[in-house]
């Protein structure tokens, strides 16, 4: 149930971003918008020009002044005008610059510039106008503020006085909705079920469908190759400068000294990665066939495996794995156990090889057990089925690829 | 002395083990409460997890009675519900996942109190119970 603390926490964080950006309207958009549409373009003197500073944390801070004359309906007014927030900035030089763009009148010059002064009160003047775009950023902090307030108070008013068990019929409730608007009935017939339709979405050559593998090595090969790349252009550079130093008769032995290990790991790297390479490239793809999908417990399928590559194998062998999975919070982080609960070996073969040019190929059954519990999918909890390849090779680290395959309760077939 | 409310939920099935697609009947009702302190009763068929991933909670059939809504409800009556249960999820004991199923009957009291009662049953179409390993 959302807390009485929560809607106070958000409601605050609500009024915080309102009142920041009421008073940066107040402060910055409003006179801007008066310099820009409401005050009037009139000509003036510049009679004296000079920098103001005061100081602060960070040093004194600067900002450009210039005295003016100007004359409002017989009126003479005269006074320090630049800009209408009286901007400070850090830097000496720039004020400096601002002030070099205008030159003191004189008679025989007849130099004029424009001012815009306030119609209700012309003692208010200013020299320059517009916007600065980088003020506008200053908007995403109440912005931001007023986002998370207003999400978290609509939070608070969807589970305001609503218990656990109210919240989940709302959800699925919508959740329905949205079934049958996109997949209708079929998908509600087994719920918390995987649907499955990854697996049967390509078409085997030998037997019905072909399984997709669980995660590619794509991924990892492309994450080791980058590490190598940045690992060893950093060592490159340092021994560059070591090089360097030595060709100037000028050697740092110590920082040479320093290197050494770095460029150790380096080389560590690449004959790792080179060996990944050689391991990703010379094992060639697995295949997995199955005649049937989903399985039911207590039926039998038909299972075709093909393994291509230039292999001296030890053993390679076929499981029906079934996995736990369970996701949790630990502090601020989340945490995911795998626990493999069930595991049935479907096919073994030793000591033989594989050619390139022959993919060696295996066809074999599969009985799904009476019993077996069947996939379930949650959003923190999942079991999974498996079928995982284990392959074992001579000088070369062992390979294992999982295909998902999903089971089905065998009670509730329901007529479509 | 007076003694604490409770509630009291009997299902028709005695051995408490369900078919997917059976009907799981029952009624509940709540002991010693003063109908002037009730604001209003849920009742839920629903499954969730124990172990060690965070629970999930799935409502399969959910039904509320709101004291402004009805004001005939007498809670120490009997009231019955009935639902067709679901093909899946079956009940489960993992090793560190389980599914369990129940009814559970919470009850709003005045002034933000609440007594909630379940009474558990197991989905399965085996018996008994499925483990991991068979």
């Amino acid at each position: 149930m959302a807390s009485v603390w929560e809607t106070i926490f958000f409601a605050i964080i609500l009024l915080l971003g309102c009142g920041g950006l009421v008073l940066l309207f107040g402060s910055f958009v409003v006179p801007e918008w008066r310099v820009n549409y409401e005050f009037i373009q009139h000509p003036c003197k510049v009679i004296d020009k000079r920098i103001v500073d005061r100081p602060s944390e960070d040093g004194p801070l600067y900002r450009p002044e210039i005295k003016i004359e100007y004359d409002v309906d017989g009126v003479i007014y005269s006074d320090w005008h630049y800009d209408i927030h009286k901007t400070y900035s850090s830097s000496r030089q720039s004020a400096l610059a601002v002030l070099d763009q205008f030159s003191v009148f004189e008679k025989s010059k007849s130099n004029l510039y424009y001012c815009w002064y306030n119609p209700a009160d012309p003692h208010e003047a200013v020299l320059v106008r517009g916007s600065r775009w980088w003020f506008w950023l200053v908007f995403t902090i109440p912005i931001s503020f007023i986002v998370i307030g207003v999400g978290g108070l609509i939070y608070s008013f969807l589970h305001w006085g609503k218990s656990a068990e109210r919240r989940s019929a709302m959800t699925r409730r919508v959740q329905e909705n949205e079934l049958f608007a996109v997949v209708g009935r079929g998908n509600r017939q087994y719920p918390s079920v995987p649907d499955g339709l990854n697996v049967t979405n390509s078409p085997g050559v030998r037997l019905r469908f072909r399984l997709p593998t669980t995660r590619s090595t794509g991924w990892a090969m492309f994450g080791a190759i980058a590490f190598c790349l940045v690992w060893n252009t950093c060592v490159s550079i340092a021994l560059i400068l070591a090089v360097y130093k030595i060709m100037e008769g000028k050697p740092d032995w110590l920082f040479i000294l320093l290197i050494l290990p770095f460029l150790a790991f380096g080389v560590i790297v690449i004959v790792h990665l080179v060996r990944k390479f050689h391991f990703a490239t010379g094992v060639g793809p697995t295949f997995l066939e199955i005649s049937d999908h989903p399985l039911k417990p207590g039926e039998s399928y038909r299972i075709f495996l093909s393994q291509s590559g230039q292999l001296n194998m030890h053993s390679l062998r076929v499981s029906l794995v079934c996995e736990e999975q369970a996701t949790y919070r630990q502090g601020t982080n989340t945490r995911t156990e795998i626990q493999e609960v069930y595991r049935q070996e479907l096919y073994s073969n030793e000591n033989f090889t594989i050619k390139r040019i022959q993919p060696f190929e295996a066809e074999f059954d599969l009985h799904a057990p009476d019993g077996i519990m069947h996939s379930f999918i949650s959003a923190h909890n999942q079991i999974n089925w498996k079928l995982i390849v284990d392959g074992s090779m001579e000088q070369c680290p062992d390979f294992h690829r999982a295909f998902t395959v999903i089971v089905r309760p065998i009670s509730g077939e329901m007529p479509p | 002395m007076s003694t604490e409310p409770a509630v009291i939920i009997r299902l028709e099935d005695i051995d408490l083990v369900y078919r997917p697609g059976q009907q799981l009947s029952g009624e509940y009702w709540i002991e010693s409460l003063p109908p002037d302190q009730l604001k209003a009763i849920e009742a839920s068929v629903l499954w969730y997890t124990e172990g060690k991933g965070d629970e999930d909670l799935a409502i399969h059939e959910f039904w509320r009675r709101d004291i402004d809504d009805d004001f005939e409800i007498d809670p120490t009556q009997p009231e019955r519900f009935s639902t067709t249960l679901p093909n899946s999820p079956l009940s489960y004991e993992g090793q560190i996942v389980k599914i369990r199923w129940c009814v559970r009957v919470r009850v709003f009291l005045h002034r933000g109190k609440e007594i909630v009662g379940e009474k558990h049953f197991h989905l399965d179409d085996i018996h008994p119970p499925r483990i991991p390993s068979t």
